[in-house]
């Protein structure tokens, strides 16, 4: 833990990253509380108020939504779907590639040829067709179509980060005072493959959100009012001329969180893989 | 008048810059090498010998500076640029590495290779530099050179592919020949022709030549004057026949006497060790490097610390050299033979009945174990020797259960276990337990040692209270040498030695009848390796245990075991009693093995046998011996037609071989150790 702080102290892009992704944390956690207006509040009187006037900080939309507000208050749900999303896909990658790459033959052959076949369709397409045909997405349907989406690419990291542990001889070790298969894989394996299966979270993460806003921007996201970046993206796009704020600003909270992952993911990947 | 020095080290010192330290990795080298001389540099891992090398070659990295002067017939390599510095390195000055099969591109042919470097540096055309090559391979005995050149590294052997590198260092004509532990991936016989080319095209090439390594046999063998390193600095130098017949630095004299050699058996001493292990240095640190690890350090160690001269020629850093009170300097061995120890209960620990083990398909079957026929009993440790790939490893791996024998029946106790570990009854788990060769792959990363030793016993013992399990992890450590502090420790915070400790009280936790070793030491230090063997004695002592000691390493077999099991390409050659297998071996192979030993006393010397081309491939089925394509005592076409009946010396001595057996009493009487 202590090279881990001093290698952070030394790279100042996962500092930048950590810095921003904590700041969208706190705005998830605390923001809807400390802005003064929610995401379905209309200020008849000030529709498409440029930033800064009128106490709208970023402005408003046609609706005279407060801009700002709505991107507060749409960091809680991209960042809950995001999250679930990483860590359902990736647990459910973990026990596909495990058990894939672990009793190798036969059964390594069937969960990778499934598994090609959900990755010969690019995620967003499978996304937007399951959510399209299921109508009104809500946070669950969201979230388990696009673990679905991503579990193939989770589950090839984890075979592979299992394949370099499998061959070890404390798992022979393991083998010959009897140790059961799921002991050896979940017990004996897991742990010394944390370093990758942490990484192939973080990036995930990224890829969620980016997933998550394409969809809401493609519209088989959440449903308004819920406020989707994506989705603000989309509404406004016609005014884009006369109100430029109303999809600058969301674009701008969609590229800032995923960058800001991806610096600290990168950081990660270098410090977590590298060391064991 | 004294003849110029090819290689003149001045107060060299070496540090490395990591993220939280600087690490001293040489301090106030000196050395020089004369013309045409060898110097051996002899120390365990981490001692900079490589270090060493690496900055005579300017080629430390990034976060590596040295100080001081290397003179290279009177130029200063440090001042020059790294341009300049392209004259000298791989032309002047080459050097061989310890990994051939790194060392060469293996998408590249090897007469490409080889022309690159005469092309690069003597300026000569593509076909002259093949000649030159061509030329060059000849004189390193590569029977086919013409052939060669057009082949891929990974189309040669190991040995061969060391004699490229080393051809490839020859080809400028070096004025001197850096070689760093050029053998150590290699087996015993290769090893043994290796280093007599070696000597051969020193001789042949005027050259000088530094030879690295950590076995005090290989460098007594190559080398005219031997400089041992400790911790980053040079704490003796001196004539082979004086470092080894007198040696002054304790470190020196420690190191020699934990080497298992010929006449050191485990009935009659006990290997010396050196408590501790080799530690970083950091920059403030002064004095003796040794005096944490020393027996015989007293409060001049640091003030009265420096180089000095001891006899003509011999020069050590020790303080104490002058001192009368340091005990014997030499590890005392008694050459008398030992009594073979009759049990009276002949009973059966373990029974080999025909076991085979094949890997692969129809086609491409690899012969690994090819029809075993062994017994072992109680209260015995069986030496089981052989080079890479005879099989001793899958053999092992066969007993403890990891693959079952494809045919053939193991019988443990009585109990056919002629399965894999899955069908096993606990209590046989339990009774049989396995050591690998590196502790460090063994031991689980993630784990303390409390839960690497308690599993076992909680699995296979059935002891579920925390408290007791602890108690006894505590006892089992602490007969391991180490302390109740190493419960809460994970196998990262240990040292190699200490890590394979942890793994030997993980198998004896749980009181096993039978363990296997498969090369416990190989990956150690000398130092180490001793410990290690000294606890594996004591333990079976104590235990009443039998052991199945896998290990390429002669001298330690011979130091170990009771019995002795020589095998080639997955069958037996010889087996027998300690005694009658190296005292008086009855096979060739035995033989021409026992002869590659390097000894590691200089004054002993002996004919090497030089052993033809490698062992064939496994895959091919072999009908008559597997040895007769490289036995020097082949005596004609039986020995390719018919497998070599089993011919019984004594009751307990056999060998399989179609040699009469006049001639078995020849190589007897001839005596390899």
């Amino acid at each position: 833990m202590n090279t881990f702080y001093l290698q952070l102290k030394k790279s100042p892009l996962a500092i930048i990253g950590l810095s921003i992704l904590l700041l969208w944390i706190f705005a998830a956690l605390f923001g809807p509380s400390l802005v003064s207006y929610t995401y379905t509040e209309m200020d008849m009187h000030n529709q498409l108020v440029s930033p800064g006037e009128q106490g709208h900080l970023l402005g408003t939309d046609a609706l005279g939504r407060d801009v700002f507000s709505r991107i507060i208050y749409g960091s809680r749900t991209i960042l809950t779907v995001a999250l679930l999303t990483s860590l359902l896909s990736s647990f459910a990658g973990i026990i596909i590639g495990f058990i894939a790459g672990y009793f190798g033959g036969l059964v390594d052959t069937f969960f990778l040829r499934i598994m090609d076949i959900l990755m010969a369709i690019p995620p967003l397409v499978l996304s937007m067709v399951v959510l399209g045909i299921l109508g009104n997405s809500t946070i669950l349907s969201l979230t388990i179509i696009v673990s679905i989406a991503y579990t193939p690419a989770t589950a090839r990291v984890a075979r592979g980060a299992l394949l370099t542990c499998k061959n070890t001889e404390y798992v022979d070790a393991a083998r010959i005072r009897g140790e059961s298969n799921i002991f050896i894989m979940f017990v004996e394996i897991l742990p010394n493959t944390i370093g990758p299966v942490i990484v192939e979270i973080t990036a995930r993460f990224a890829y969620s959100i980016m997933m998550i806003a394409s969809l809401g921007f493609l519209g088989v996201g959440l449903q308004p009012p819920t406020p989707d970046w994506g989705m603000m993206v989309i509404e406004n796009k016609s005014i884009i001329r006369s109100a430029p704020w109303t999809v600058v600003y969301p674009s701008l909270a969609i590229a800032s969180l995923v960058i800001a992952i991806s610096l600290f993911s990168d950081f990660l990947s270098k410090v977590m893989i590298n060391e064991n | 008048m004294k003849t110029e020095n090819v290689l003149e080290i001045k107060e060299l010192n070496v540090h490395y810059t990591t993220l939280t330290t600087t690490v001293v990795a040489l301090k106030d080298v000196s050395l020089h090498v004369g013309p045409k001389e060898a110097l051996g540099i002899i120390g365990e891992s981490g001692c900079g010998k490589s270090t060493l090398s690496y900055a005579i070659m300017d080629y430390l990295p990034l976060n590596g500076a040295s100080t001081g002067q290397i003179l290279f017939k009177g130029e200063d390599l440090l001042a020059l640029s790294n341009k300049e510095m392209q004259k000298f390195r791989g032309n002047r000055i080459a050097m061989v590495y310890q990994n051939p099969y790194s060392s060469l591109n293996p998408s590249l042919t090897i007469g490409f290779q080889l022309e690159e470097v005469t092309m690069f540096h003597r300026g000569f055309t593509r076909e002259k530099a093949r000649e030159t090559a061509i030329e060059t391979l000849i004189d390193l005995h590569l029977g086919d050179a013409v052939g060669i050149v057009k082949r891929y590294p990974h189309q040669i052997s190991g040995g061969m592919q060391q004699r490229i590198c080393i051809a490839m260092a020859l080809l400028c004509r070096p004025d001197l020949m850096i070689l760093d532990e050029p053998t150590t991936a290699l087996d015993v016989t290769t090893e043994a022709v290796i280093l007599d080319l070696i000597l051969e095209l020193k001789e042949k090439y005027d050259m000088s030549m530094i030879y690295i390594s950590h076995d005090i046999g290989v460098v007594n063998k190559v080398s005219d004057r031997i400089a041992i390193m400790y911790r980053g600095e040079v704490v003796e130098t001196g004539d082979k026949k004086a470092i080894f017949d007198d040696p002054q630095h304790p470190y020196t004299r420690a190191l020699i006497n934990c080497i298992p050699r010929s006449g050191v058996v485990k009935e009659h001493v006990k290997l010396n060790t050196i408590p501790g292990y080799v530690t970083r240095r950091s920059a403030e640190e002064s004095g003796c490097p040794f005096v944490a690890r020393c027996e015989q350090k007293n409060s001049t160690c640091e003030e009265q610390y420096g180089m000095k001269e001891w006899a003509e020629n011999h020069y050590t850093a020790c303080d104490r050299a002058y001192a009368t009170d340091v005990p014997a300097k030499k590890l005392q061995v008694d050459e008398g033979s030992i009594p073979d120890t009759g049990d009276a209960e002949h009973k059966n620990v373990l029974e080999l009945d025909n076991v085979y083990r094949y890997f692969g398909h129809a086609g491409k079957r690899v012969r690994a174990v090819d029809g075993i026929n062994l017994t072992m009993e109680r209260n015995s440790v069986l030496g089981v020797v052989g080079e890479s790939g005879c099989g001793k490893s899958t053999m092992g791996h066969t007993v403890t259960g990891l693959y079952p024998p494809t045919k053939g029946r193991i019988l443990f106790d009585g109990t056919d276990i002629s399965v894999s570990w899955r069908k096993r009854s606990p209590d046989v788990l339990k009774n049989l337990q396995l050591i690998f060769q590196n502790p460090g792959r063994s031991l689980n990363p993630s784990f303390t040692l409390e839960q690497i030793i308690g599993r076992p016993m909680k699995k296979l013992l059935g002891i579920e209270s925390k408290q007791e399990r602890r108690k006894l992890i505590i006892d089992i450590l602490k007969k391991v040498d180490l302390g109740e502090e190493y419960i809460s420790r994970k196998p990262k915070q240990l040292s190699g030695g200490e890590m394979q400790r942890a793994a030997v009280a993980r198998a004896f936790s749980i009181s096993p009848n039978l363990l296997v070793c498969d090369e416990p030491t190989s990956a150690l230090d000398a130092s180490v390796q001793a410990s290690v063997l000294n606890l594996l004695v004591d333990l079976q002592k104590e235990s009443g245990a039998s052991y199945m000691f896998i290990s390429h390493d002669l001298n330690v077999i011979n130091y170990l075991s009771d019995q002795i099991m020589v095998m080639y390409l997955g069958r037996i050659c010889e087996y027998g009693t300690k005694n009658e297998v190296v005292g008086s071996p009855h096979h060739p192979y035995t033989e021409a093995l026992l002869s590659a030993v390097p000894d590691v006393d200089p004054t002993k010397t002996r004919g090497t046998i030089r052993l033809k081309g490698a062992p064939p491939n496994p895959t091919q089925k072999i009908v008559g011996c597997p040895f007769s394509g490289r036995c020097h005592r082949k005596i004609g076409k039986i020995c390719d037609t018919t497998p070599p009946p089993k011919v019984d010396i004594s009751e307990t001595h056999y060998v399989y071989c179609h040699l009469p057996p006049h001639e078995m009493d020849i190589i007897a009487t001839k005596k390899g150790m």
